[in-house]
């Protein structure tokens, strides 16, 4: 009964428990391109190179690359070359640039004959990093932000790289964010948050204060905090050890 | 070259409804071809307000999903002969609405109309939005009080960016007036109601007319007749010069209260 209920809702059996997962996986393989036939001279050069660079080799996967070796038509020859190579600790997997005898004969002695995938010179030095970093060379874009419309309810203004300039009234409701500092040339009834990525010397400049929240550097006082007195003034607010401070100006 | 006109807040029950249809129905008493059509998909009101609720056979959702043509859904009212109703579903919701469907009905419509009245619905969603997206002109309803100015406040910040004209990108804008309605002279000159003076101080943007609380308004919708054709009333005065205005007539806003004739000056300032 249970395995027809089962059967009954194959969608939930996978969803539940997941026997495996596919994915896409790249990797690299040391590609050994041979030019001869596997005799003992080329064993010798094989034991020789394992010899200078054997962390290199050591159980590195291998593909062999028969571009420009003739030979290797057999299960057999081939089987024999790859126990040899496995013998050394070179873990051939497949071959590529086979002949279709060549790939006939792979398969036989359990090799993956393979298309595809281009050579590259392995390199363990990197690029230079400084050649990623060259300088552009065109001129840098403004970092202050000009504002010439009244700053609506809901909207956000985001001066992400220098000061905030708006001339106009910014409603309640309305959010101004700056890296640097905050001018409001009018009614400033929103949120004014000047030098966000933590500018202490950043500071908001307002013609007429009643704004929802001031905040510089992280550090805010909401409406209910700032002073009656500078209500409707031509203020400016800025950090002075760490408290938020506001002064008239002019 | 026709007008598309949207009358919008934010805010429900502020008069949209009621404006649209007095709008309506005055631009249309001066001469001009006029259409008027009801966003609110689910809620339909214009059509009782217009006083045509029983006539309606085919509606806008009709229209935009090719059940019907445009000239049987369109309702041509029998008191003026230049004014067409264009009158929504009740039993369909505003994701009916779509923006080719909405824009290919504008466009039928401007071929035959001056002026094509949007009366949008109350919030800023789908049904709110197609409303304002095509027009060229926007009337924001407002009442004297903090939270319709606030949502009136949004919606102007939506009017110049998620509109098909400020999409544009060429700096162009659609025009805003500002309708102020159930205005009370008495309590504003007490403090109970915000100002016009205030209104406008954060709103920024012209003022088209102020129009009194009234009993007349609701009188008139209960009958089904656009309050502006009751030619005694104050409200119904305040929306013919309102429309007067829209037209680009210079009319003096005219309130009550005597001693505040400095403001008068200053309105005047704002309208020109």
């Amino acid at each position: 009964m249970q395995s027809q209920q089962v059967q009954q809702n194959p969608a939930k059996r996978v969803t539940t428990l997941k026997p495996f997962e596919i994915r896409g996986r790249f990797f690299t393989a040391v590609a050994v391109h041979l030019t001869g036939p596997a005799d003992a001279a080329f064993y010798q050069a094989l034991d020789t190179q394992i010899g200078q660079t054997p962390q290199f080799f050591d159980s590195a996967p291998i593909v062999l690359d028969l571009q420009n070796a003739a030979g290797f038509g057999s299960s057999e020859e081939m089987g024999l070359l790859v126990a040899q190579m496995r013998s050394r600790n070179l873990l051939v997997f497949g071959i590529q640039h086979g002949t279709d005898q060549q790939m006939q004969a792979a398969r036989g002695a359990g090799l993956i004959p393979m298309s595809g995938g281009k050579d590259k010179p392995l390199d363990r030095q990197r690029p230079p990093r400084a050649q990623a970093e060259t300088p552009a060379q065109k001129a840098p874009e403004p970092a202050s932000r000009l504002i010439t419309e009244p700053v609506r309810s809901g909207q956000t203004i985001f001066a992400d790289r220098g000061d905030l300039v708006v001339v106009g009234p910014v409603s309640s409701g309305a959010e101004l964010i700056a890296s640097g500092n905050i001018h409001v040339y009018g009614t400033l009834r929103g949120r004014a948050m000047a030098g966000v990525n933590g500018d202490h010397n950043a500071r908001i400049f307002c013609h007429s204060l009643d704004a929802e929240l001031l905040a510089i550097a992280g550090l805010y006082r909401t409406s209910d905090d700032l002073p009656a007195d500078m209500r409707k003034k031509n203020v400016q607010a800025y950090l002075q050890d760490d408290v938020l401070r506001i002064e008239a100006i002019g | 070259m026709s007008k598309v006109i949207v009358v919008t807040s934010g805010k429900g029950g502020v008069g949209k409804t009621t404006s649209a249809a007095a709008v309506s129905a005055g631009l249309a008493m001066r001469g001009h071809k006029t259409c008027v059509i009801d966003f609110d998909v689910g809620l339909r009101n214009l059509d009782m307000i217009m006083g045509c609720e029983r006539r309606v056979v085919f509606d806008f959702i009709n229209v935009i999903q090719g059940d019907a043509k445009l000239k049987q859904a369109l309702i041509k009212d029998k008191r003026i002969d230049t004014l067409s109703v264009l009158p929504t579903s009740q039993t369909r919701d505003k994701d009916a609405l779509t923006k080719e469907g909405v824009k290919q009905v504008l466009d039928e419509l401007r071929e035959e109309f001056d002026y094509i009245v949007c009366d949008s619905p109350a919030g800023i969603e789908r049904g709110a939005h197609l409303a304002m997206y095509f027009a060229d002109e926007a009337i924001v309803v407002t009442n004297p009080e903090v939270s319709s100015v606030r949502d009136s406040d949004r919606v102007l910040g939506l009017l110049n960016s998620k509109t098909h004209i400020a999409e544009r990108g060429d700096g162009s804008a659609i025009r805003a007036h500002l309708l102020l309605t159930r205005f009370d002279n008495r309590r504003s000159a007490s403090g109970e109601m915000m100002s016009v003076e205030d209104v406008l101080d954060i709103l920024a943007i012209p003022l088209l007319g102020i129009i009194p609380e009234s009993q007349t308004v609701l009188k008139a919708s209960n009958v089904g007749m656009p309050v502006v054709m009751d030619d005694k009333s104050a409200a119904g005065k305040a929306y013919t010069e309102a429309v007067g205005r829209l037209l680009g007539e210079q009319i003096e806003i005219r309130m009550d209260v005597g001693e505040r004739r400095g403001l008068w000056q200053r309105l005047m300032g704002r309208t020109a």
